[in-house]
C-alpha cells in the first residue's frame, strides 16, 4: 500500500527549503539577460471560493500546497486517503474513497484534467480498504469541492475532487525505490528545448511476505498484489498550447477467507481480480486575445471479476441449509468501457471578468455477469454547461452556472443551477456563499436489475468565512443539504424506487499556523455533522452507518534541516458510527442497532535524507522512510457483519492493528554528462 | 539678457542640484528606514523620482529595494508578499534598462543584486509552491552580480544571508555565510555614502549578530 510513499520524499523536500540549485545555463548566460518585467495585476482581488479546499502549485502563505495536501502521514499513497485530513470527510477505514457531508464515497467523484476518472482505486474488498491506481503526485493542483462545485462537473451528489496533471518537469530525472512489499521504478525525460517530454514508471506490489510477517486476520489465498504501468508525455504546441497524454495500466488480485459469521466451522472467501486502463488526453491553448479552449478525452476499460464462496476446513465449497444458496456463493464479472469527450471555450472579459460554455458526452457501456445473472446496459449521458465570472465591485464576485444534462439510460433530463458568492472584508478575509443543484445516476448494481429508476438529487446550500494573515489560515463553514429520489428497496424481492430521501447539516473548522513554530506544520480540523436518510432498506430516517457526528483531525509535518529529517504525525478521533440490523418480515425492521466504539488513530511518517554521491552536480537525494500506521495499536470497529438469522454480530476491523513500511528509495538527474566533464578536468 | 540667461542657468542648476539633494535625502533616510512603514513611504518618494529623473537608474533601483526589503520583513507573513514582489519586479527590470550593460558593471552588479533580492521575496510567499522556480532564478542573478563585480558587499551580503538560511543538505553553509558577511563588512568601510549604493552595514551586522 506504499506504492507511491517514495514520492512523499522524494517531492516534498526540495520545497520544504528554499531550492538552491542552479540552472545548467546560468554560468553561460550573459549577464544581460533582461529581467523580466512583473505586469502589476489587481493582485488584491476577491476570489470565489466557498465549499472547497484548494491546493495549488499557486498557493501563498499557509494556504494549501498539493504537496501539503498529500503528504499527511498514514494517506497510503492515495490522495482520498491524504484528504480524509480535511473537515467534511468521515474516517471511514474499512474502505477506500470520500465519505463527505453524508454522503457516500460513491457521491464523490474525481476529474483529471476535465474528465472523469472513473475507477480511482483498486476494486473494493469487503472490510479492506484499498489503494489508488494513480500517483497522487501527478497534479499540481487540486480542488476539493465539499460542496457546491461548479457548473462545469455533474453526477457527484456530494463533493467533487477536480484534480490538474502538471506540465513539463523542471528536468529530466530517474528514481528508484524498493520497500519490502513494493518496488518501483520511474523516469521523466525533459526535451533539449523545455518543450515536450515524456515518462514511463513501473511499480509493483506483494504483500504476500509483509503478511507472512506481520500477524493479520483475514487469510490470504492470493496476494494481495497489485502491478501498475504508467506513460506520458506532454508537448507544448504554438506559443500558448499543451497537449498531454497520460495513460496507466493496472492490475490486482486480492483473494482472502474469513470466519463466516454464519457458522463457526465455516470460511467465507472472497476473490477479487481487477484490470484497467485509463487513458486520458487533454489539449489547452489559448484563440487569439480573449479566448481559451480546453479539450479533454478518456478512455477508460475495466475489468472487475469478483467469487464469494463458502468453504469448510479443507477449502471444499459449503452450504447452509438456513441461508440462501446466492448470499453465500455467487459470481460477477463486468466488463466495463468508458469514454468521454469533452470541450469548454472561455471568452475572457473586462476586469477579469469570464464566460465559460461547454459540452461533454459521457459514454459507458457494462457487460457481464453480476451475481450469477447476466446484465448489459449502455449509457450516453450529454451535457451542455455555462458559466461565469462576474465581479459586481471590487470585493464582491459571483460565479453562475447552469448545468444540462440527458441520460439515454433513465431517459431523463436534468437542469442544474450553480451560484457562489464571494465578499471580501477587508486585505485578509472574506464571506462566501454557494447553493447549487446536483444529480446522480444511481449505481450500476440497482440499474441492472431495474431501469426505471430517476436521477437522485441533492441540493446544497453552504456559508464559509476565511481569514488568511500571517501564515495562518482560518476557515468555518456551515452547510445544509438536502437528498431527493434516492434509491429506495421494496422487499420481499428487494425491487427499488426512487423515492428515498435525506438530509445533512453540520458545521466544520479548519486552523492551519505555519507561523508560531519554526520548521513545524500543522493544521487542525473538527467536522460536525448531523444527516439522516430514508433510503434502501431503512425502515425509518436513520442516521447512516458511514456519518460520526463529531471528527477532529490533526496533521502535523516537521523539518530539521541540521538532521534532514522529517516527521509526519497526523491523528483522528471520531465518535462512535451507528449500526444497524435490519430485517424483513411484514415491511422492514429494525432489528437491532448499536453505536460502535469511537475511532481514534495516529499515524507516524519519518524519513531520513541523504546524498550517496554530493560530487555530481544533479546529486541524488536518497533517503530512508519507516513509518507505522496506528502506531498506538487502537482496535478499532467500524461496524458489524450480522448473521443471516441475527443471532450474532462480528466487528468489522483492520487487517492488523498496525501497519509497518520501511524502505530505501534514491532519484536523480539523469543528464549529468556536464557533472563529470566538469568535475574530471 | 546675460542677466536673465545667468539667473536661468542658476535656477536650471539649482534645481538640478535640488533633485540631486533630494535623491540623496531620500537615500539618507533610506539608511535610516527599519519598517515596512518606513519603505513603503520611501518607495513612494523614490517613485516620484523617476518622474523627475527619467534616465537615472537609481531611482527605480531604489524603488524596487525598497519593495525587497519589505518582503523580506514580511518574511513569515506569505499572503502580503506578492504585491511588492511584483512591483519591486518591474522597478527593478527598468533600473537595468538604463544601464549600458557593457560598461556599468558596477551599476549592472548592483541591479542584480536586488534583483536577486526580489527574487528571494517571492520564495516567500510559500517555499513549497515558490521556492524551486524563484530561488533558482533569485541565484541566478546573485551569480551574475558576482560574476561582475567579485567584491560588491551587497551580493556577498545576499550570498552570505542564503547560506546562513539554507539547510546544510541544500548547500547552507553557516561558517561560510558568517565568513561572507564579513568580507562584506570590510568592504563596506571602503564604501562612500551620496546617493550610489552603499547600504549593507546593518543587515550584515545582523547577519552576524546571529553568531553571538
Amino acid at each position: 500500500m506504499t506504492r507511491y510513499l517514495i514520492w512523499i520524499f522524494l517531492a516534498a523536500l526540495p520545497g520544504i527549503v528554499y531550492a538552491q540549485q542552479v540552472p545548467k545555463d546560468s554560468a553561460a548566460k550573459a549577464a544581460s539577460d533582461t529581467i523580466p518585467r512583473g505586469t502589476p495585476k489587481n493582485l488584491k482581488q476577491v476570489t470565489v471560493s466557498a465549499g472547497a479546499f484548494e491546493a495549488s502549485d499557486k498557493a501563498k502563505g499557509a494556504s494549501l500546497t498539493p504537496m501539503d495536501a498529500v503528504t499527511v502521514a498514514g494517506n497510503n499513497g492515495d490522495l482520498s486517503q491524504a484528504l480524509r485530513a480535511l473537515p467534511g470527510v468521515q474516517q471511514i477505514g474499512e474502505t477506500e474513497g470520500l465519505f463527505v457531508r453524508g454522503g457516500t464515497s460513491d457521491e464523490t467523484k474525481q476529474f483529471i484534467d476535465g474528465t472523469l476518472f472513473k475507477y480511482p482505486n483498486y476494486p473494493s474488498v469487503p472490510g479492506i480498504s484499498q489503494g489508488a491506481r494513480i500517483n497522487p503526485f501527478l497534479f499540481k493542483g487540486i480542488l476539493f469541492s465539499s460542496g457546491g462545485y461548479s457548473a462545469l462537473y455533474g453526477q457527484a451528489m456530494s463533493s467533487a475532487l477536480i484534480l490538474e496533471s502538471v506540465d513539463l518537469p523542471e528536468k529530466s530525472s530517474a528514481s528508484v525505490y524498493v520497500f519490502p512489499s513494493n518496488q518501483g521504478a520511474g523516469m521523466q525525460r525533459l526535451g533539449k528545448d523545455n518543450r515536450s517530454s515524456f515518462g514511463v514508471g513501473l511499480n509493483y506490489s506483494n504483500q504476500t511476505l509483509y503478511n507472512a510477517l506481520v500477524p493479520h486476520v483475514p487469510d490470504y489465498f492470493q496476494g494481495p498484489s497489485y502491478l501498475e504501468g504508467n506513460a506520458n508525455f506532454r508537448i507544448k504546441t504554438g506559443r500558448s498550447g499543451m497537449f498531454k497524454v497520460y495513460a496507466v495500466w493496472s492490475k490486482s488480485s486480492v483473494g482472502l477467507y474469513n470466519q463466516d459469521v454464519d457458522s463457526a466451522a465455516l470460511r467465507s472467501g472472497y476473490l477479487v481480480k481487477g484490470s484497467n486502463v485509463y487513458t486520458n488526453m487533454s489539449y489547452r491553448t489559448a484563440l487569439g486575445q480573449d479566448w481559451k479552449m480546453e479539450t479533454g478525452l478518456a478512455y477508460s476499460n475495466n475489468k472487475d471479476k469478483r467469487v464469494v464462496s463458502l468453504v469448510d476446513a479443507a477449502e471444499k465449497p459449503a452450504t447452509l441449509p438456513e441461508v440462501p444458496l446466492t448470499l453465500k456463493h455467487n459470481r460477477s464479472d463486468i466488463h466495463a468501457d468508458f469514454a468521454q469527450a469533452r470541450v469548454v471555450f472561455t471568452r475572457f472579459l473586462s476586469g477579469d471578468q469570464a464566460v465559460r460554455f461547454g459540452a461533454e458526452h459521457f459514454y459507458a457501456k457494462d457487460a457481464g455477469v453480476y451475481r450469477d445473472s447476466a446484465v448489459a446496459q449502455t449509457d450516453q449521458l450529454s451535457a451542455l454547461f455555462a458559466e461565469s465570472d462576474i465581479y459586481l465591485t471590487g470585493s464582491l464576485a459571483a460565479k453562475v452556472g447552469l448545468r444540462l444534462e440527458h441520460t439515454s439510460l433513465l431517459e431523463q433530463w436534468s437542469l442544474a443551477p450553480r451560484v457562489s458568492l464571494a465578499w471580501r472584508l477587508n486585505d485578509e478575509s472574506q464571506l462566501n456563499f454557494a447553493y447549487g443543484l446536483f444529480y446522480q445516476e444511481p449505481q450500476n448494481e440497482f440499474l441492472y436489475r431495474n431501469r426505471d429508476l430517476s436521477l437522485s438529487r441533492a441540493a446544497h446550500y453552504v456559508v464559509n468565512y476565511t481569514r488568511r494573515a500571517h501564515n495562518r489560515f482560518f476557515r468555518v463553514e456551515a452547510y445544509y443539504k438536502q437528498y431527493n429520489d434516492l434509491i429506495r428497496l421494496l422487499p420481499p424481492d428487494a425491487k427499488s424506487i426512487s423515492t428515498g430521501n435525506g438530509y445533512a447539516k453540520g458545521v466544520e473548522l479548519f486552523y492551519r499556523d505555519k507561523k508560531t513554530f519554526k520548521n513545524l506544520d500543522y493544521w487542525i480540523t473538527y467536522t460536525y455533522l448531523d444527516t439522516k436518510r430514508d433510503y434502501l432498506n431503512y425502515p425509518t430516517e436513520l442516521r447512516p452507518p458511514f456519518a460520526a457526528p463529531h471528527t477532529m483531525t490533526i496533521a502535523v509535518k516537521k523539518f530539521f534541516p541540521d538532521w534532514s529529517t522529517g516527521i509526519n504525525v497526523s491523528y483522528a478521533l471520531a465518535a462512535g458510527r451507528p449500526y444497524y440490523n435490519i430485517r424483513y418480515s411484514d415491511g422492514w425492521q429494525l432489528a437491532d442497532e448499536g453505536t460502535t466504539r469511537p475511532y481514534n488513530v495516529v499515524n507516524l511518517h519519518i524519513s531520513h535524507l541523504m546524498t550517496l554521491f554530493p560530487r555530481w552536480k544533479h546529486k541524488d537525494f536518497s533517503g530512508f522512510a519507516v513509518g507505522v500506521n496506528n502506531v498506538l495499536g487502537t482496535k478499532q470497529v467500524f461496524g458489524y457483519n450480522y448473521s443471516y438469522d441475527g443471532q450474532h454480530k462480528m466487528a468489522v476491523s483492520l487487517p492488523a492493528n498496525r501497519t509497518f513500511f520501511i524502505g530505501f528509495f534514491m532519484s536523480l538527474g539523469i543528464d549529468r554528462t556536464d557533472d563529470f566533464i566538469n568535475n574530471n578536468l | 539678457m546675460k542677466k536673465t540667461i545667468l539667473s536661468l542657468w542658476l535656477l536650471l542648476s539649482c534645481s538640478v542640484f535640488a533633485m540631486a539633494q533630494s535623491l540623496e535625502d531620500a537615500v539618507h533616510k533610506l539608511d535610516g528606514a527599519a519598517s515596512v512603514k518606513d519603505y513603503e513611504a520611501l518607495e513612494k518618494t523614490f517613485v516620484t523620482l523617476t518622474g523627475q529623473q527619467p534616465n537615472n537608474w537609481l531611482p527605480w533601483y531604489y524603488a524596487a529595494y525598497c519593495n525587497a526589503k519589505i518582503g523580506f520583513l514580511y518574511q513569515e507573513d506569505g499572503d502580503k508578499i506578492e504585491p511588492y514582489s511584483v512591483k519591486g519586479e518591474e522597478q527593478i527590470g527598468r533600473a537595468q534598462s538604463l544601464l549600458d550593460s557593457t560598461k556599468q558593471k558596477q551599476e549592472l552588479s548592483e541591479v542584480l543584486t536586488v534583483a536577486s533580492m526580489v527574487n528571494r521575496t517571492k520564495v516567500f510567499i510559500n517555499p513549497m509552491t515558490y521556492g524551486r522556480k524563484y530561488g533558482m532564478i533569485s541565484e541566478k542573478y546573485l551569480q551574475q552580480a558576482l560574476q561582475l563585480v567579485p567584491d560588491n558587499p551587497r551580493a556577498l551580503y545576499v550570498r552570505a544571508w542564503v547560506k546562513y538560511h539554507t539547510p546544510k543538505m541544500w548547500g547552507g553553509d553557516k561558517p561560510l555565510a558568517k565568513e561572507l558577511a564579513e568580507k562584506s563588512l570590510g568592504l563596506l568601510a571602503k564604501d562612500k555614502a551620496g546617493a550610489v549604493p552603499h547600504w549593507g552595514k546593518a543587515e550584515d551586522e545582523a547577519l552576524l549578530g546571529k553568531f553571538r
